[in-house]
């Protein structure tokens, strides 16, 4: 979390340069000259500075579709709480197929050791009583 | 087992080589003669088919019987957001209505961040599919190249001017404490300013003209020259 805010401090301070240098550009008087050098000077700082952190975070993956939300302006979370939404959407799913197959193999085992019983009984006896579903 | 494949299959044709074919084994391959039976039937199967099936299931009673797969301990059948306790972040995303808008994730962020990157060609999508082409480090700027800084005086014509939204005022629940940098901001613009003036205007002028308003009734109502507006309270100067 640290190497987080060492990268969220650069680029709030990154941020703040240029809204300031925009201020400064949009009505422009000569005697802010040397405030905009000194601007653009720290502009280029700052870039070094936030990738001497980008050795921090090689390790950092972020999934592609995120950038999607954040190009149509979405808030990034909306991104994690569907993956959330859909795993536990999959799970539920899964579960209920595994419960499903529990319970046919069950039945069926049941079944067919009623019409061949000396087939199941051989059957058994390879992969053992089945665990009760 | 020549009866189960015989009745899947087809019957079996007594002339050999003919009936072979018709059951779709080929000419060139060898011909079974019929009164060895299932198991020399059941050899040929072995041979022609022995890379595909395994030998453990040959040796069992039942056909095709494959050994059972290693059970996995985690499967779908476990709650796998408690399994990797993911349970407090669940109901942070989940449990509470989290807002739409890009603005709501980054208050701060000055600018109008709520449109798609599309329309101002500013989307991350571009930038990965074209990335710039630049050097490996940043160079610091040199007097030559600060020289191409000159600006004109002036305001900015309109069509390149940028809504400057200013970013709300930093919260007590921030973690770092390093306030804004205390270099004395330039002069804001004309624009600007005026707007805000106005702004300011707008908003005093209706509770300005109310306040007026009752400051005057009030001095109405107690004033000895009005000829009094409300009869039923009397003056100060009643006796004359």
């Amino acid at each position: 979390a640290e190497k987080f805010d060492n990268l969220e401090e650069h680029l709030e301070k990154f941020i703040e340069n240029i809204r300031q240098l925009g201020i400064i550009v949009s009505d422009f008087q000569p005697s802010s000259q040397t405030g905009l050098n000194q601007k653009l000077k720290f502009m280029i700082t700052g870039l070094q500075d936030i990738e001497k952190c980008r050795q921090q975070l090689h390790d950092i993956n972020v999934p592609l579709e995120v950038f999607e939300y954040i190009d149509q302006g979405r808030n990034p979370q909306l991104y994690t709480k569907e993956c959330l939404e859909r795993a536990l959407a999959k799970n539920e799913q899964v579960k209920g197929k595994i419960d499903t197959l529990t319970k046919f193999k069950s039945l069926l085992i049941s079944e067919l050791g009623k019409v061949f019983p000396e087939e199941m009984g051989k059957y058994k006896a390879i992969h053992g009583d089945d665990p009760p579903s | 087992m020549t009866e189960i494949f015989s009745s899947l299959y087809g019957q079996p044709d007594p002339q050999g080589p003919a009936g072979a074919s018709a059951l779709g084994f080929g000419p060139g391959k060898p011909q079974v003669p019929q009164n060895l039976g299932s198991m020399s039937f059941h050899h040929q199967m072995v041979d022609e088919g022995a890379q595909l099936r395994k030998p453990a299931a040959m040796n069992e009673p039942f056909y095709l019987l494959r050994v059972l797969p290693m059970e996995n301990d985690l499967t779908g059948h476990t709650n796998l957001i408690t399994h990797y306790n993911l349970e407090h972040a669940y109901n942070k995303f989940c449990g509470k209505k989290v807002k739409e808008k890009l603005s709501n994730f980054l208050p701060e962020l000055p600018g109008m961040i709520d449109s798609p990157g599309i329309q101002d060609n500013s989307s991350l999508h571009s930038l990965i599919e074209k990335p710039p082409v630049c050097n490996n480090s940043f160079s610091p700027l040199t007097g030559a190249m600060l020289t191409g800084f000159r600006l004109h005086t002036g305001p900015l014509p309109e069509q390149y001017r940028l809504m400057h939204i200013q970013p709300p005022k930093k919260k007590n629940k921030h973690k770092h404490k390093h306030h804004r940098p205390q270099d004395p901001l330039p002069p804001e613009t004309p624009s600007d300013s005026d707007h805000k003036k106005k702004k300011k205007k707008k908003d005093d002028d209706p509770d300005r003209k109310k306040k007026k308003k009752d400051k005057k009734k009030k001095k109405n109502r107690h004033s000895p020259d009005h000829p009094g507006m409300t009869g039923s309270q009397p003056s100060s100067s009643s006796l004359r």
